[in-house]
């Protein structure tokens, strides 16, 4: 198959918030630097930061405090995230929202005195999201969008990364092999800087809410290039998504939070209002919370037609729920489904995932050259992530990667090093191997996959589930390299890409599986039956990921609480305050 | 290609009929296929399912599956539409679809189309805010009830789908205009009071392929599936080309 060669200075992957800031950042700090963007679908028009509902939570409004936002943070994360990352976030939000509004074009919501509107959002502690009604990503990316459109940046859409191409003489990163989608060639960049902000997605599950190109290639070639992944059993689960049966795209697709909050009703399938058993806060408890119950409903067979339970908002008054949540009811009508009058079904849906490549807080990795940013990035949530804190995430480290990025590249002063020609000929006979096969029913595949991850690896997790869970997933691995593909040519062919989905899914599906089965407690989002304590604060360790030969090795690092420990509050305790950068 | 859809009719064995255009640029035919039809089903899923269970070729775009990305419009019975939030029901005719890529864009492949020249076109626009203050000043205070705010408001959800793009038959005649979406994004930054392009922009939108080719049709604006009105935004940059040529400048 043809391969073409690209050179370039920085080469971002992925174009969401971080992938998007990265380029803008890496410009102004040096714009004589080649800078280039490969993204798996347009520029722009695929990934999450797109899809963001609730908004940006910075510390930028009257009342509030960075450290009430970094308090938030780690509370919410239950003491286990990276707390420099944790504190660069917060301290960075306020001034990435001003740079969205002064420099990119983004308008958010304002007060009727015309300052900028902050809005509640559950597990902090002050009204600091920062939105665009209830389309704020929207907002966000076309305005980046439009900017990095306007600037010298080459453009690689509709271009899959496969492989992380290390140098040849192990200094770093050298390089990346993608797939130009289209044309169905190889491109190979070489390159002395890379990003890897290709968005996480836990889209191997049944019901998920990412977008649907995501398929965790960047955790995939992270782990391929020997790089380790911490608190990959940090799946998020929003309680619920809609449930529209079999063959739809639109099931798993996240019904907001406010529809809880104001007031509407979870029943199962006996029309049983059942959150009261398990929690006094009925349908207002916290997510995780509401995902569990659901879940459990689930598990036995409470369920209606579909498989899910019901949400109902016709005790509001249909009228009312229509005018307050007129994109929710509008796009449930748009599906056949009348959210304002009637039962929706629901599910709990996979959301995010907190786990990533372990970095620092200038976005390095272990690899000299490549940087991580977004959700491709690990540590800044801990257990858990706050709604809001998602897209700060993204943008804050986004930038930070091409401020870090423009100043590595001058640093080293020389050209791009070799790249390792063994590893490119490795990935692509691998990215081939499927049209030598018999083509296979590849969708039957996915279903198992996605059936088992939430069967076994899901919301309520146990150490024979896990390990059923694992024993299956090493099936799935047999079967899909023994299923191949027709080859009736290789331009825009999706299924193509769906067998490639489907091997990254299953990769980092294994390591959430065997984090989850290491982590004996529970955390978070992670939520063990057979480990239901969450353990002692104090000596809190996180999981860290690496594959060694073709095994999952799981090591548990102390969390370092280089800021803060637990029982300290910076709020309380001023004295505790970092330094100033 | 006008609209033909007539409404909501089943399909008569529980088998819905559709036809997809297939080919590579210019060279293609349709293709036919049965997808057995469901209680709950869009035009992306009907197309999902001949890719994934009847013919592994066929190439389609999409990302989001929820209205937000733009990336999935097709043609759907003559009709430019969102196919991931569609409802079968709502536009089959006796169960059946025909499906084909955005007109007036070229094909890549199937139902894929190169979404190129629409952003070129948003790009010739000057659809981009000039900015006039930086990240170490505070966000501007703005009154968000004043009528320049309200009309930027108004016109600032766009998904860049390019369905009002697919629709207008200003943009098949003259290849060079520059189309709903680019012009409404351009009145909504001459509204913006934080903008310091204006004058610039305005030149851009009067130019030989601006806002004077539209002919008010309103195919844009009856076809936007999230209800904006690109006509409104067009005629508005109008006056304001007018009020310029009369000396009062942009406002």
């Amino acid at each position: 198959m043809t391969i073409e060669r690209h050179e370039t200075d920085v080469l971002i992957l992925g174009a969401g918030g971080a992938g998007l800031f990265a380029a803008l950042h890496a410009l102004q700090a040096d714009p004589d630097l080649r800078v280039t963007i490969a993204v798996k679908g347009l520029l722009g028009k695929c990934g999450c930061t797109r899809m963001v509902q609730g908004g940006y939570n910075a510390a930028v409004l009257p009342g509030d405090s960075i450290e009430r936002h970094f308090m938030d943070t780690i509370n919410g994360g239950r003491w286990l995230p990276n707390q420099d990352m944790a504190w660069r976030l917060c301290t960075t939000a306020p001034e990435r929202i001003r740079e969205l509004e002064n420099e990119v074009g983004c308008f958010f919501d304002r007060q009727p005195d015309g300052t900028l509107h902050g809005k509640a959002f559950a597990g902090q502690t002050f009204d600091r999201t920062i939105h665009k009604g209830d389309l704020t990503g929207i907002e966000i990316v076309n305005r980046l969008m439009e900017q990095v459109l306007a600037r010298p940046v080459v453009r690689l859409e509709e271009h899959r990364a496969i492989a992380l191409i290390p140098a040849e003489d192990g200094s770093g990163i050298a390089g990346c092999l993608l797939i130009d989608v289209r044309r169905g060639i190889f491109r190979l960049v070489r390159t002395k800087a890379i990003l890897l902000a290709t968005g996480g997605g836990p889209t191997m599950y049944r019901y998920h809410t990412p977008s649907g190109d995501k398929s965790m290639d960047g955790l995939a070639m992270a782990l391929d290039a020997g790089l380790g992944l911490r608190d990959m059993e940090m799946v998020q689960f929003h309680p619920t998504g809609l449930l529209a049966g079999e063959d739809t795209r639109m099931t798993g697709t996240v019904l907001e939070e406010g529809l809880r909050g104001a007031g509407g009703h979870l029943l199962n399938g006996a029309e049983h209002r059942f959150m009261f058993d398990y929690d006094e806060r009925g349908e207002r408890a916290t997510r995780d919370i509401v995902s569990r119950a659901i879940y459990a409903e689930m598990s036995s067979g409470k369920t209606t037609p579909n498989g899910g339970v019901y949400i109902r908002m016709s005790h509001l008054g249909p009228a009312d729920v229509a005018k307050r949540f007129k994109g929710m009811v509008k796009r449930c009508a748009d599906c056949g489904f009348d959210l304002a009058g009637g039962l929706v079904e629901v599910v709990p849906t996979a959301h995010y995932l907190m786990g990533g490549v372990v970095c620092d807080a200038a976005t390095r990795t272990a690899m000299p050259g490549l940087f991580v940013a977004g959700e491709d990035a690990g540590g800044a949530h801990g257990a858990n992530r706050l709604g809001g804190n998602g897209v700060a995430n993204s943008t804050v480290f986004g930038g930070i990667a091409g401020d870090t990025m423009a100043a590595y590249v001058k640093g080293m002063n020389r050209a791009a090093p070799e790249l390792d020609e063994r590893t490119v000929e490795a990935a692509m006979n691998a990215a081939l191997a499927p049209f030598e096969r018999p083509a296979g029913d590849l969708n039957g595949l996915r279903e198992r996959l996605m059936t088992l991850m939430w069967d076994d690896v899901g919301v309520l997790r146990d150490a024979e589930g896990l390990g059923r869970g694992i024993a299956g997933l090493e099936a799935l691995r047999v079967d899909l390299m023994a299923t191949g593909l027709a080859d009736t040519g290789r331009d825009f062919n999706l299924t193509w890409h769906d067998w490639l989905n489907l091997k990254s899914l299953i990769d980092v599906s294994e390591v959430i599986a065997h984090a989850s089965l290491a982590h004996e407690g529970s955390r978070g989002a992670h939520f063990r039956t057979d480990h239901p304590d969450e353990g002692d604060l104090t000596t809190t360790r996180f999981t860290v990921a690496r594959r060694s030969d073709q095994a999952i090795d799981i090591a548990l690092e102390p969390v370092d609480f280089s800021i803060i420990r637990p029982g300290q509050s910076l709020i309380d305790d001023p004295e505790l305050l970092p330094a100033a950068e | 290609m006008g609209s033909i859809d007539s409404g909501s009719q089943p399909a008569a064995n529980g088998k819905l009929e559709i036809k997809i255009w297939r080919g590579r640029a210019k060279d293609g035919a349709f293709s036919a296929y049965q997808v057995p039809e469901q209680a709950h089903q869009t035009v992306l899923d009907v197309v999902t399912y001949v890719q994934r269970r009847i013919d592994a070729t066929l190439a389609y775009r999409f990302a989001c599956r929820v209205g937000m990305c733009g990336s999935c419009a097709m043609t759907v019975n003559g009709v430019p539409r969102w196919t991931c939030r569609t409802d079968v029901k709502t536009v089959a005719r006796k169960g059946r679809l025909v499906i084909e890529p955005l007109r007036n864009l070229p094909v890549v492949k199937d139902l894929v189309t190169d979404m190129a020249p629409f952003f070129d076109k948003w790009q010739a626009a000057e659809g981009r805010l000039q900015a006039t203050s930086d990240r170490e000043a505070e966000v501007a205070t703005i009154d968000p009830a004043s009528p320049e705010r309200k009309a930027a408001d108004a016109g600032v959800e766009c998904i860049n789908c390019a369905v009002c793009y697919s629709a207008c038959d200003v943009v098949t005649w003259n290849p060079d205009y520059l189309g709903p979406a680019a012009l409404n994004r351009a009145w909504t930054l001459q509204n913006d009071e934080r903008d310091g392009g204006k004058a610039e922009r305005l030149r851009a939108v009067t130019s030989d392929g601006g806002c004077q080719n539209c002919h008010s049709h309103q195919s844009c604006t009856e076809h936007c599936p999230v209800g904006l009105s690109p006509t409104a935004s067009i005629a508005g940059l109008k006056r304001m080309a007018t009020r310029a040529a009369f000396g009062r400048g942009p406002r």
